[in-house]
């Protein structure tokens, strides 16, 4: 029997769950496909940062739009996300780093969000077990982080309170066309049709692409992470410091990520491997760098992941003109928080072929004139080492 | 000639000090890594061994006990004498090498923690020989002083002797139940019974014999509900599997000794590819007969594997130096752990239910585990109840462990699932009837064991991971000039 949906979305991540429960809830019938289990690969192992993209202005209206919409999730979902709005802080504990602020703050100024340059005494009043090193900051009362395990499962817990399917342990090998239309895909157990097909399969998305003869420029990094056993509140921002973004979760356990990182490679439908290195080690000395009382926290499970990259480190969602009904993203490292916007503009595409979600200046078209080896140029190629 | 290599031997269990001494001998340069004696702080992680709620007051002179340790362990004398570089009290946390998406570890080297510093030791060739663990499941009062494992009271007994305890009551009837009552007598403690749900007696007639023959009753068809105490175990009540009346028993302490479970965290982590054996009733590293496991010069030696068996083609292996070949897995092994465990559990919760606590570090019960329950923190529950059953079989996992530790936390709290995991994939099992096989374990992360951050820390830190530590993958500098071409 010949299946048929409305929409397959490829890739059962944050982004891609977040995509099918807003096209369900449109009232379509869509199948959500996975190589893997659900929400194991960047998806489950993020900070859980909600960015406002004060870095690349570009985007910052999408991030805006999804910072609105991550307030109600919850009841929306019906499923806790553990978000928690209490602002955002950068800090500088090095003069270097304080310098580096300074500039960094020039483009937040761009976003046109309360973003403020404060002073070392109010950095250490809004979260006082910060060294007394501290320099300065900036700080905004918006943005906020949520678990992004949970988040991830409630995405797809709601998708399937619709009636949605996920199908886990079933790679998209080959995408199908038919009269410059795209009409489904095909899995290792046969052919699944679909009006539309939209790849959230992160850096696989360009090896996907790649037969169509579509250049999807993404480069999958791994980075390192890990967790503290919990600990009594310390603070509630997203922080930032010292090359590190420490958050403390809900449960307590300070949740660490930063450093060095290497690029590897994406197979159409192979997992990468994401082992650990000695790494925390030297993450483990900056954490209590910043936070003198964490010595002697005790470091329970660390662990990596792989996100996609963009060259420009912006996301893409791009609807394909040829083939038509295909629709491509990347979310360029900061999926996670974006994924409520993110999910929405790309179920809007897929089932209307437009969208009033603010990502027409995150096509592909900005790409036009990058080099072929834009990877090789930034040394972002598969077992480089960016320190 | 054979070039001597550098060995790195984890564990100086019956295997690991063997094969450390005879690889000395033969001319390897061989460090012997073993977490025992282990500080107080350490114990009272349960890991490797389940000593429960109550730590003997003798340990707190850790310097008596270092020598008693030594002392009481004659294999470790005889890989001194072999030359073998002994670092005891050392918590072996990660094991690293280069392979795919991580070409930059250089040598091979293991993470230690001595003391209050860390080192990182290099070496040619990893052998894991890290020994068993506790399985221990729970019921109501399992959290009371006077409630360990075997493993750990057998430690007491003989490694640390040290052991609290006059009235004992022994949970199964296997061997190393019986090995244990044993020793036990043999230093005057009382043994009040010894508990088995099945109508035999695990380790034999001959056995049953001599259990008998000391005047020890054996509870057979009888299941274990609770233990009761105060401050610690005074009582533990007994209930026939066959329903009818509970039995209870007066005891101070409550040895479980149902089974072991190998350690297998380290080789996990790596990445060793695992296999389940269902005579084991565990996940194992997949090993060829010379121990040697999926990742290039790193052997796993076990009891659970080919045992003494694999220390001598393990060591010619080493010094060819070859590729790995084709695994050729050992038999299956064929001790039916894997049935016993899993009829205890059964037996446990029919008798016990599922409002138990299964997750001691995060206090989560058995039904809010298999509910997919949010932690209590969270106050909150599901809008619609969802199953931990996702996917539809064939050649892939049904059930994720993963997702239970995520949505529930069993298994996230500061023992990482030493003590949970085994029994919650086996509720999972019996709940959703579901082979064990068909489960994905919960996966294994370093540090193996909960480290102090100071301990961690690196002192040796490069420039290039001081000077030039980046956030993100740019320093805002080089955000500002973007590589032409670029928009
Ligand atoms: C350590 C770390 C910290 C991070 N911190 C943050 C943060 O604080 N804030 C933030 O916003 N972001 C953060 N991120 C990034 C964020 O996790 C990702 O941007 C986001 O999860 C991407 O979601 P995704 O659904 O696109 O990709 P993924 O979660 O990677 O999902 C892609 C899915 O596609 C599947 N797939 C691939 N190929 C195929 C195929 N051929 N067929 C079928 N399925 C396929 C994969 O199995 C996978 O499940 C962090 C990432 C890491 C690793």
């Amino acid at each position: 029997m010949m299946e048929n949906f409305d929409v397959i979305i490829v890739g059962a991540g944050i982004v891609g769950l977040s995509t099918a429960w807003r096209a369900a809830r449109a009232g379509a019938r869509v199948l959500v496909l996975d190589k893997g289990p659900t929400a194991y690969e960047a998806s489950s192992r993020a900070t859980g940062y909600l960015s406002l993209r004060g870095e690349t202005p570009e985007e910052s209206p999408l991030a805006q739009a999804a910072e609105r919409l991550w307030d109600g999730l919850d009841e929306e979902l019906g499923y806790p996300t553990e978000w928690t709005q209490k602002g955002r802080l950068w800090a500088a504990i090095t003069p270097q780093a304080f310098d580096a602020l300074q500039i960094t703050f020039q483009s937040f100024q761009r976003t046109g969000i309360p973003f403020e340059f404060i002073d070392a005494k109010t950095c250490r009043e809004l979260i006082p077990a910060l060294t007394p090193h501290t320099l300065g900051g900036i700080h905004t009362p918006r943005a906020g982080h949520a678990n992004p395990q949970r988040t991830s499962q409630a995405f797809a817990w709601a998708f399937q309170d619709l009636g949605g399917e996920i199908r886990e342990y079933t790679p998209v090998l080959d995408l199908l066309t038919r009269g410059g239309r795209i009409s489904g895909v095909r899995t290792p157990w046969g052919e699944i049709h679909a009006g539309s097909v939209v790849l959230c399969a992160a850096a696989h998305n360009a090896a996907l692409l790649a037969p169509l003869g579509i250049d999807f420029p993404v480069a999958p990094v791994r980075l390192e992470a890990f967790v503290t056993a919990p600990l009594p509140p310390l603070f509630d921002q997203a922080f930032i410091a010292h090359g590190l973004a420490i958050r403390q979760t809900r449960r307590g356990n300070i949740h660490v990520n930063g450093g060095p990182h290497e690029w590897t490679a994406a197979g159409v439908a192979t997992e990468m491997p994401k082992p650990t290195t000695p790494l925390v080690r030297n993450i483990a000395r900056r954490l209590f760098e910043v936070f003198p009382t964490l010595r002697h926290a005790q470091m329970l499970r660390s662990w990596a992941g792989i996100i996609d990259v963009t060259p420009d480190q912006i996301t893409i969602v791009h609807a394909f003109d040829a083939p038509k009904g295909l629709i491509a993203a990347s979310s360029a490292g900061h999926g996670f928080g974006m994924s409520p916007s993110l999910g929405l503009a790309l179920a809007d595409l897929a089932l209307q072929g437009r969208t009033d979600m603010p990502v027409a200046s995150l096509s592909l078209a900005r790409f036009a004139d990058l080099p072929q080896d834009w990877r090789r140029i930034w040394n972002w190629q598969p077992g480089s080492y960016n320190t | 000639m054979i070039p001597p290599r550098r060995i790195t031997v984890v564990g100086a269990s019956r295997l690991g000090c063997k094969f450390a001494s005879r690889a000395a001998r033969a001319g390897h340069a061989v460090t012997l890594i073993d977490e025992h004696p282990q500080s107080l702080a350490r114990m009272s992680y349960d890991a490797p061994y389940f000593y429960g709620t109550a730590l003997p007051a003798a340990l707190t002179n850790e310097n008596a006990i270092a020598q008693v340790v030594l002392e009481s362990n004659p294999a470790l004398a005889e890989c001194f004498e072999a030359g073998v570089d002994l670092r005891l009290g050392a918590v072996a946390w990660g094991a690293f090498q280069n392979g795919p998406n991580a070409r930059h570890i250089g040598i091979p080297k293991v993470g230690l923690i001595e003391g209050t510093g860390n080192s990182l030791v290099e070496h040619d060739v990893l052998a894991l020989a890290t020994g068993m663990r506790d399985f221990v499941p729970a019921f109501a009062g399992s959290n009371l002083p006077g409630v360990f494992g075997v493993k750990a009271g057998v430690a007491f007994l003989d490694l640390y002797q040290c052991y609290e305890g006059e009235r004992t009551l022994v949970l199964g009837t296997s061997a190393r139940a019986v090995d244990f009552v044993r020793r036990a007598v043999a230093r005057g403690i009382g043994i009040v019974g010894m508990v088995e749900p099945g109508p035999g007696f695990t380790a034999g007639p001959e056995a049953a014999a001599e259990i008998a023959a000391l005047g020890i009753p054996v509870h057979r068809t009888s299941t274990l509900v609770s233990a009761e105490g105060r401050t610690a175990v005074e009582r533990a009540s007994l209930r026939p599997v066959t329903g009818g009346g509970d039995l209870v028993l007066d005891c101070d302490t409550i040895c479980i000794a149902i089974g072991v479970l190998p350690n297998i965290e380290l080789p996990a982590a790596m990445g060793c590819r695992l296999r389940f054996d269902a005579g084991a009733g565990s996940w194992l590293p997949e090993t060829d007969l010379t121990g040697r496991t999926s990742l290039p010069d790193v052997f796993w030696l076990s009891d659970f594997a080919a045992g003494e068996a694999a220390l001598a083609p393990a060591l010619a292996a080493i010094a060819e130096a070859g590729p790995t070949g084709r695994l050729i897995p050992p038999p299956e092994t064929a001790t039916g752990q894997g049935a016993y465990l899993r009829f205890w559990i059964q037996t446990m919760r029919d008798a016990g239910g599922d409002a138990v606590t299964l997750c001691k570090c995060e206090d989560i019960s058995r039904a809010d585990f298999l509910g997919l329950a949010p932690p209590p923190y969270l106050n909150g529950g599901l809008r619609h109840p969802h199953s931990p059953v996702t996917g539809t079989g064939g050649t892939a996992p049904r059930i994720q462990q993963d997702l239970l530790k995520r949505m529930t936390r069993v298994g996230m709290g500061h023992c990482q699932g030493k003590r949970c995991r085994d029994e919650a994939a086996l509720l999972l099992s019996l709940r959703f009837g579901i082979g064990m096989e068909e489960i994905r374990p919960g996966s294994y992360r370093f540090p193996v064991r909960p480290v102090d951050l100071a301990a961690i820390a690196a002192e040796d830190d490069t420039h290039d991971t001081r000077e030039k530590w980046s956030y993100w993958l740019h320093e805002p500098e080089a955000m500002q000039s973007r590589p032409d071409g670029v928009p």
